[in-house]
């Protein structure tokens, strides 16, 4: 000792005493990293560590998957069902055969009176892909009701649809490992270290070992613009033309690859005569991005060796959402940059089974990418499932969106709520609180009982979580992983597909049908299901084990091969009817709630770091929610100069649709005529949102609406702040 | 012994040191070398008492972190690595990260910085440390702390420029990083580290730069002068910084970049510029700390006049000392000496360990202050009792045990060195360079001045209406206690306006204190300045009046306001103080947050992470 006690004093450091760590693919984003999960002697998860040795993460975790071993002891979990005959009764605590019964004889007596599609089920990205299917084939194969969607509406839907258009399938075409390859990355309305920070630091690897330019488009300065090379602050929702007039200058500068275009290509002519109406002097004036600037970065991305976009709710959550998918994967298709190592349009994607759902819950229409719309794939389904055909619908129904719109017009009487809090996470809430108090029955499926939307149900289902059963997800880089099961569920809690398989039960369709119990037995059926000539999504050579000794496999796997794919396309072969990827001609039409007298300030939001989604889990992991433990705005301090608002203190913001509370910071993050609000809390942004939806995918623009500000008495706005955070 | 997995990945492993022999400040790197070769390389650790030594081939040289402030993204991923590893509550974090921000849309840049204890070479904590809680070993030159000897006076909190230290008001004890000296002997970098995601955070030997960094620098904005203790942490920041950063935090701190490059604080003016009362906010957890030290101050105070006055053979005094109140009077100074040490038991974490304040005399002004106080009260009691004898009343129920006029003397001479040395460390105990505020020779002369004034008081109170009653020289007692209060109060008057001259240029977290001083406290410290200036006037004007009634009563009126100015102004003394802490960020680390969170009942959620009601 140089200084201090002569005598040794005890060095104490924190031993948790793991026993054994059990593998897990992380519950909360879809960057998909592995986690072992410690137990102690008595079986209890104390402790979380990234994988060594897993492909995604390296055994890196970020803060969320660090205190993810938390979850199984948050508060407000649901240990039992509950039910009562109006929403304003006090729940009464019900057995899972009194739950079910009466939840399958309000379906059938609703389904009877106004008709098989009065009742609507609306899912989520948080399930595992075996429940999804479960789900999937419930509702197909047994409800029959074609308003059925997921909570993905709300954040990929626009990715989905742009792909479909694109290339004639849902499903990101790269993958992480392209970081290493690349020699330009664009970053469209994505904040990578914020909202997938290992995603970022495989980019940031890739960085130090390599320089390449990086670009930014983000209205607001976050860390990730702030270390772009270049930032482009764009004005909200114009980004389809910054995409056309990046397009414009290496069209009109002959930087296009032309001979993948001609190969791979359809629509070329139509683009170009489209683009060439976005020059970048008129594009400059519509999404505030200089003329110059336009050029110097298209002469970027179209002259390096290979190149590659990835995009998050800066794209999707907009009226041009799907356009800006598109005008994304127009540039890497006119640049020949799909397909190959470092080239791709690559969707970050913001759930951990998002791709899951969108792969196998037959919520867009039948399980592994088939469509309601093409007889083979409903002959296929049909037959294999033991179902006739002619029992799905001719089309696909509602979206989530478009399903609370019907609650108000009457068509939808019941609705079927599966781990997702709409209340919370749907925009204008004033809007989504009213229709939900108008149906006849409704039913909510959640880990936590204290979720908002559960206030409006008549029959609440307590469901596992994370590591309360055992089941794959998919990832962003179309990853298959796997989620073990280590602990018990709280009390009678069950897992989401034991649910379903046990209201089929209740029914005469799917008495006869089979519903396997266990997960693996789900994820071979799967298997077989996913097996065809030319299909991309194809998962026959996977099994759990093998998810696990290879730390997630990437789809396509096929039968007999060793491992997966990391790309899609990189034969030039899309799955479109001439095999042909489709270049898009795209006008930008201005559609938005803009700014004006009355509401001067955008409101922009997005995620924080230490949060997720609606906060049902992160609200209750001091850990992670001491970052951010309330709802606040950033705020330009020049703007708030004038407006006479002072850092920490509260405001009321309005909007067209009603108020927030909100504590302001004052950052020159934000420009002078816009406001951020993080999206997680309760009682805030989406009591402001608008939500226009993008015509293609059905997603709500949630970052792009109109506020004003005003004053609020301190001591009112502290009480309020606080009766508003249950969590 | 920590666990390396099978397949711990590469970025996990410390590497090999191609580190220089000495380090930055001229020091061995070499840890067995600093301490002169007097302890042995090679020895056991004994972390959680498992033996063993670890196979680091560099754990007898000094670690150290690097932070490349250029990557930080702020993704909060090594302080949930730490507090996962450390399992520890929402409320405590080893590693914290705050941010400054400068610039105009969209020319805007945040720095985020990631900070946990340094190591230091100069480790102000262990020396400040009354308990000896804190080691710094030759393995690693780790700075490691016992939680379980420690007694929860916090007074590592206030010496540290970075905030290492964590004092958890519910446990009452301070705990902190420990290098995670168990991961390095296994040849793993710490928790926080292995856990980076922007590659902002690394560690090693030091001064020996991780792979692909090119500078070790010692400083970057916003982080406090690296002289105070020679901190073992290096960064790397290329990329420029906007000349002026700002806090997102409450500290009315910002950081103005000089010509020599270096960012140093200046004031930021936050909280406006008008003068407000703020009285409420003058109730603060170191309460306890304030009657601590106006107590001991009067009792000393008291004590060094009565009993010198009395040696020295003034006439009033002498007569005092000769009546029958002098007995109550020591025991009024004994008890207020004694009230001072409960108040400064009752200010720890865990009070009934109290007896630990005196096990670090070598290095802790905190165990010299209390063990001249403590003995400072026994001498005097001890003088007390050697007085009674002589005691009128005494003699009149017990009977004539005979005299000790001489013991009693030699007593009250060992209770006035003591007390000498006890009120020196009190004052030395405030000189902390992390607390610019308090590190200016005025807190010797507002300690010493408070000592003067009350004593006085107290001695005037006491003696005056005695020698009415039973004869002796009252108008020189009165001069001599007014004297007291003019003195006493125009050495503080002193101080204050050097001090505030000092203060308002002085650059540092002290200028910021002088601007909360002078405007959310601005009303109060008018007022407190004013009538400090005018218990001078008023006690000098009162020296030249003949004694009567109204003189008294106005002496009497003048002592309650000598009280309450004292009152307020150790008061503001303590709720001033800024620190030369990291920038927090807008929730986290953010001292009006806190506060505001606990106003509102937000605190009540344990989740919120700020501790309901402080202790």
């Amino acid at each position: 000792m140089i200084f201090g006690r002569k005598n040794r004093k005890p060095i104490a450091i924190t031993d948790k005493k793991v026993v054994e760590w059990k593998y897990a693919v992380c519950g909360y984003c879809s960057t998909g990293c592995s986690i072992e999960v410690g137990l102690n002697v008595e079986g209890k998860p104390v402790a979380s560590r990234g994988k060594g040795n897993a492909p995604v993460n390296q055994g890196k975790l970020c803060i969320k998957g660090i205190f993810e071993h938390e979850l199984s002891g948050t508060a407000g979990r649901g240990t039992e069902p509950l039910m009562r005959n109006k929403i304003y009764d006090t729940f009464q605590p019900a057995s899972w055969d009194a739950a079910l019964d009466k939840t399958a004889e309000e379906f059938t007596r609703i389904q009877e009176k106004y008709g098989r599609d009065s009742v609507a089920v609306v899912s989520t990205g948080q399930l595992l892909t075996e429940e999804f299917y479960t789900l999937g084939k419930l509702v197909r194969g047994v409800l029959g009701t074609n308003n059925y969607d997921g909570n993905t509406t709300l954040c990929m839907a626009s990715a989905v649809s742009g792909y479909k258009r694109s290339f004639g399938a849902d499903g990101p075409p790269g993958c992480y490992d392209d970081f290493e390859n690349t020699h330009c990355l664009m970053a469209f309305g994505s904040n990578l270290p914020e909202q997938h920070p290992i995603i970022y630091w495989r980019l940031k690897e890739a960085l130090e070992k390599r320089k390449f330019p990086l670009i930014v488009v983000d209205p607001r300065v976050t860390m990730f613009a702030q270390f772009a090379d270049i930032h482009l602050p764009i004005t909200p929702g114009t980004d389809l033309v910054l995409l056309n007039a990046l397009a414009h200058v290496i069209l009109a500068e002959g930087l296009q690859d032309e001979a993948y275009i001609e190969a791979h290509c359809n629509g070329f002519e139509e683009l170009k005569a489209t683009v060439a109406k976005y020059d970048p002097v008129t594009a400059s004036r519509i999404c505030g991005i200089d003329a110059d600037m336009i050029k110097n970065v298209a002469r970027i991305y179209a002259k390096a060796p290979s190149a590659m976009s990835i995009w998050t709710m800066g794209i999707n959550q907009s009226t041009h959402g799907t356009d800006g998918v598109c005008g994304i994967n127009n540039l890497n298709l006119i640049t020949g940059n799909i397909g190959v190592p470092g080239g791709t349009s690559l969707s970050i994607t913001g759930q951990c089974n998002a791709m899951g759902t969108r792969e196998w819950s037959s919520c867009s229409g039948l399980p592994g990418y088939r469509m309601l719309e093409k007889q083979e794939h409903r002959d296929e389904v049909a037959k294999f499932w033991g179902v006739d055909a002619d029992f799905f619908p001719a089309k696909r129904g509602l979206q989530q969106t478009d399903i609370f719109p019907a609650i108000e017009s009457g068509e939808i009487k019941a609705l079927w709520i599966v781990a997702t809090n709409p209340l919370t996470s749907m925009p204008n809430q004033p809007r989504i609180k009213k229709a939900l108090e108008k149906l006849e029955f409704m039913v909510v499926q959640d880990g936590y009982k204290d979720c908002e939307t559960v206030n409006f149900a008549h029959v609440y289902l307590p469901g596992a979580l994370w590591g309360e059963k055992e089941g794959v997800q998919t990832n962003t880089e179309r990853r298959v992983n796997l989620v073990r099961k280590f602990v018990e569920p709280p009390g009678q809690a069950k897992p989401d597909h034991w649910i379903f398989s046990e209201l089929a039960k209740r029914f005469e369709r799917g008495r006869a049908m089979t519903f396997p119990e266990l997960s693996s037995d789900i994820f071979d059926e799967m298997k077989l299901l996913s097996k065809g000539d030319k299909r991309n999504l194809d998962i026959s050579g996977m099994s759990h084990d093998l998810i696990e000794a290879q730390r997630g496999i990437q789809w396509p796997m096929r039968e007999g091969e060793a491992t997966g794919n990391p790309r899609l396309y990189s034969d030039g072969i899309f799955p479109t009817p001439n095999g042909k990827a489709n270049l898009l001609a795209m006008a930008y039409i201005e559609d938005n709630e803009v700014p004006d007298e009355s509401y001067p300030f955008w409101l922009n939001s997005g995620r924080v770091v230490e949060h997720f989604h609606t906060r049902t889990k992160t609200g209750k992991i001091g850990n992670l929610n001491k970052f951010s433990p309330t709802a606040y705005m950033e705020m330009n301090p020049d703007s708030a100069r004038e407006q006479g608002v002072k850092h920490q203190s509260y405001v009321r913001l309005v909007s067209k649709r009603g108020d927030a509370i909100v504590m302001v910071q004052l950052t020159q993050r934000v420009p002078h005529n816009m406001v951020f609000i993080p999206m997680h809390y309760h009682d805030c942004v989406n009591r402001l949102s608008l939500g226009l939806l993008d015509p293609y995918s059905r997603q709500p623009a949630f970052k792009q609406c109109a506020v004003r500000i005003e004053q609020i008495d301190q001591k009112e706005a502290g009480r309020l702040n606080v009766e508003r955070r249950a969590y | 012994m920590w666990k390396v997995r099978d397949d711990e990945p590469g970025y996990a492993f410390l590497k090999e040191s191609t580190a220089p022999a000495v380090n930055y400040y001229e020091a061995p790197i070499d840890l067995i070398a600093r301490t002169g070769g007097s302890l042995p390389a090679g020895r056991e650790m004994f972390i959680n008492e498992e033996p063993g030594v670890g196979a680091n081939p560099n754990r007898n040289k000094q670690h150290a972190f690097h932070f490349t402030a250029d990557n930080c993204i702020g993704c909060h991923a090594c302080e949930a690595a730490c507090s996962e590893k450390n399992d520890n509550p929402a409320h405590i974090s080893f590693r914290s990260v705050g941010y400054v921000e400068g610039g105009t849309y969209p020319d805007f840049k945040r720095m985020n910085i990631s900070m946990a204890c340094n190591h230091c070479d100069d480790p102000v904590c262990l020396k400040g440390c009354p308990t000896r809680a804190y080691t710094k070993h030759v393995e690693y030159g780790a700075v490691l702390q016992d939680p379980e000897t420690c007694f929860g006076c916090g007074y590592c909190t206030w010496v540290c420029p970075y905030n290492a230290p964590q004092l958890d008001p519910i446990k009452g004890q301070v705990s902190k990083c420990n290098m995670c000296v168990d991961r390095l002997e296994v040849n793993l970098k710490p928790a926080c580290v292995t856990a980076c995601l922007g590659n902002a955070l690394n560690f090693g030997v030091v001064d020996d730069l991780p792979d692909n960094r090119e500078q070790g620098k010692l400083s970057i904005p916003g982080f406090p002068d690296p002289e105070i203790t020679h901190p073992n942490i290096r960064f790397q920041q290329i990329k420029n910084m906007p000349d002026e950063v700002t806090r997102t935090d409450g500290m009315a701190v910002k950081y103005h970049k000089g010509d020599d490059g270096q960012y140093r604080p200046v004031v930021d003016q936050k909280k406006g510029v008008e003068k407000k009362w703020s009285l409420s906010k003058l109730n603060s957890r170191e309460n306890p700390l304030v009657i601590f030290t106006l107590v001991s101050q009067a009792s000393l105070g008291a004590f060094l006049i009565a009993f010198l006055g009395a040696q020295l053979g003034i006439d009033s005094l002498a007569a005092m000392r000769n009546s029958v109140m002098y007995v109550p009077l020591m025991a009024l100074t004994v008890g207020l000496a004694g009230l001072g040490m409960l108040m400064s038991a009752t200010h720890l974490g865990k009070p009934w360990r109290f007896y630990r304040g005196f096990n670090n005399l070598r290095h802790s002004p905190v165990c010299r202050e209390g063990l001249g106080m403590l003995l400072y009260m026994v001498f005097a009691g001890v003088h007390l009792l050697a007085m009674l004898p002589a005691n009128e009343v005494f003699i009149k129920v017990v009977g004539d045990w005979g005299h000790l006029n001489g013991f009693a003397a030699a007593c009250g001479y060992l209770a006035l060195m003591s007390g000498s040395v006890g009120l020196y460390y009190m004052y030395r105990c405030y000189r902390i360079p992390a607390r610019p505020f308090w590190n200016h020779w005025q807190t010797a002369t507002s300690f010493l001045g408070t000592a003067i004034t009350l004593g006085s008081v107290l001695l005037g109170v006491v003696g005056i209406p005695t020698l009415i009653a039973f004869g002796g020289n009252v108008a020189q007692l009165f001069t001599i206690a007014l004297g007291g209060i003019a003195l006493g109060s125009m050495m503080e008057g002193l101080g204050l306006w050097f001090h505030a001259g000092a203060m308002d240029k002085a650059n540092n977290e002290g200028s910021v204190s002088h601007y909360i001083q002078s405007t959310v406290f601005g009303k109060s410290y008018v007022l407190r300045n004013t009538v400090l200036a005018a218990n001078v006037v008023i006690a000098i004007s009162l020296i030249f009046v003949a004694p009567s009634v109204t003189t008294f009563g106005l002496a009497l009126l003048l002592c309650l306001s000598a009280l309450v100015t004292a009152i307020i102004g150790r008061t503001l003394f303590y709720v001033l103080v800024i620190p030369t802490t990291m920038p927090g960020a807008f929730f986290w680390k953010n001292k009006d947050f806190e506060e505001h969170a606990r106003d509102i009942g937000l605190a009540n959620m344990p989740q919120v992470g700020v501790v309901a009601h402080a202790h």
